[in-house]
């Protein structure tokens, strides 16, 4: 995926782009967008990794059928097509694990608050509320269950320092803008704003992104 | 008293995290530390009692004083306890990922007498005989094991666990380091013997890889 591709995407005759292509360029955009950016994004919900799976299925037991085949330009067309899934099963993989390292790193944020909760998928909620519940139990029976009552819980606020870890909103991000918008960011000492153009990158802070790549006027890259 | 052991603790947590394996779980100091909590909180029990639920701050500053800061204390020390076990259980979590048999390694490194973990020789444990796993630890890398199991479950085609590296070749030659026996590929069945040479299909020997049968050649 290069520009070229992403410049497509925002062309009128994006619609002439089959589905499959569609994907592919979906799910490029999700593991791009959840590299980056500090906090975990929204699971995509239209149904595109039950499609990706299905296709993925559908690949291998393509390959399978044609190893049979000796002929040497089957063979070739063989290379080519599994190189190509082991390139798709990488996106998904990456894409899964960047979800995954982050839902462990700030467990206990992601799952108290029930409108970020939503982001996670079924198995990953139930993932990060079984890790959870293991290390848990793991604190208790190393030192916790000897403290005193009061003690032991692991979401005080006490001290007005909250124990649950929270990602930090703040931190850069680069963005790429897919229209003609204003940015603004709050500065260290004072707030910008900048009339940006189609095309622009910026490099500004996750929290004043947000909002920009939620409405799809940009994209982070 | 006061945060000292737990301040040793979190100097072993930061140590652990530059190392290239797993230090000795240092069941004195956790032991110590949580002693030094149910005292405390036993002192503030004490210091209490003769107020009967009636404690004013501002009558008897000396005792808030010292109630503040072994309230303080006491807090101070789980995070201590807290920041300790992390560390440890995610560098477990790692090695699950990796596919190593994390309770079996922490054995053998035992029994080798040095870093399982890839680490230089002789920097292993120094208490020998026994893992440097605590026994809640390893219950926790094999309840571990099995969630990360059952996720992956959900992904069969992908293999979760898999390289994160973008794949380049769909072939790669590889050296065998260890005897592996033999291995069924798309191609036919490949027999590895150590110190040979092979052309083969990269996912078809990523594990081999991974447990350090075979070395990727470049």
């Amino acid at each position: 995926m290069d520009i070229d591709d992403i410049l497509r995407e925002v062309d009128p005759t994006f619609d002439s782009i089959p589905e499959d292509t569609r994907d592919l360029q979906a799910l490029t955009r999700a593991w791009v967008a959840e590299r980056s950016s500090p906090e975990l994004l929204d699971w995509p919900i239209d149904g595109l990794f039950e499609r990706i799976n299905e296709r993925i299925k559908q690949q291998i037991e393509k390959i399978e059928e044609m190893t049979g085949d000796m002929d040497p330009k089957t063979n070739f067309a063989l290379i080519v097509i599994q190189t190509e899934l082991e390139r798709y099963k990488y996106l998904v993989r990456s894409y899964l694990r960047a979800r995954i390292a982050k839902i462990d790193k700030h467990t206990l944020h992601y799952l108290s608050n029930p409108v970020i909760r939503a982001r996670l998928s079924p198995p990953e909620l139930a993932y990060a509320t079984r890790h959870q519940a293991l290390l848990h139990n793991h604190y208790l029976s190393s030192f916790l269950s000897s403290f005193p009552a009061p003690l032991q819980n692991l979401n005080d606020t006490a001290g007005n320092i909250s124990m649950i870890d929270a990602p930090d909103l703040d931190t850069a991000v680069f963005i790429r803008l897919l229209g003609d918008t204003r940015v603004e960011g709050r500065g260290t000492d004072e707030d910008g704003a900048m009339d940006g153009k189609n095309g622009d990158i910026v490099i500004l802070r996750w929290s004043d992104a947000k909002k920009l790549v939620d409405t799809g006027v940009a994209e982070i890259v | 008293m006061y945060g000292d052991l737990g301040n040793k603790l979190v100097q072993h947590a930061k140590r652990t995290q530059n190392l290239s394996h797993l230090p000795p779980y240092q069941t004195e100091l956790v032991r110590a530390v949580t002693r030094e909590v149910r005292d405390l909180d036993k002192d503030v029990a004490d210091l209490l009692e003769p107020f009967q639920g009636s404690f004013n701050p501002a009558n008897d500053q000396a005792t808030a004083c010292t109630l503040l800061v072994n309230h303080l204390s006491m807090r101070r020390n789980k995070r201590c306890l807290l920041a300790y076990h992390r560390t440890r259980a995610d560098r477990l979590e790692e090695l699950v990922w990796k596919g190593y048999d994390v309770v079996d390694l922490a054995g053998q490194q035992v029994r080798d007498g040095q870093g399982g973990f890839n680490g230089p020789p002789g920097m292993a444990t120094g208490n020998g005989g026994t893992s440097s796993l605590s026994p809640q630890e390893e219950d926790y890398v094999r309840q571990y094991s099995d969630l990360l199991a059952a996720y992956k479950g959900q992904w069969t085609d992908i293999d979760l666990t898999g390289s994160l590296e973008p794949p380049r070749d769909l072939f790669i030659d590889v050296r065998v380091l260890k005897d592996a026996g033999e291995i069924q590929t798309e191609y036919g069945a490949i027999t590895l013997t150590k110190n040979s040479q092979f052309y083969v299909r990269q996912g078809d020997v990523e594990r081999l890889i991974a447990q350090g049968y075979l070395q990727k050649l470049s």
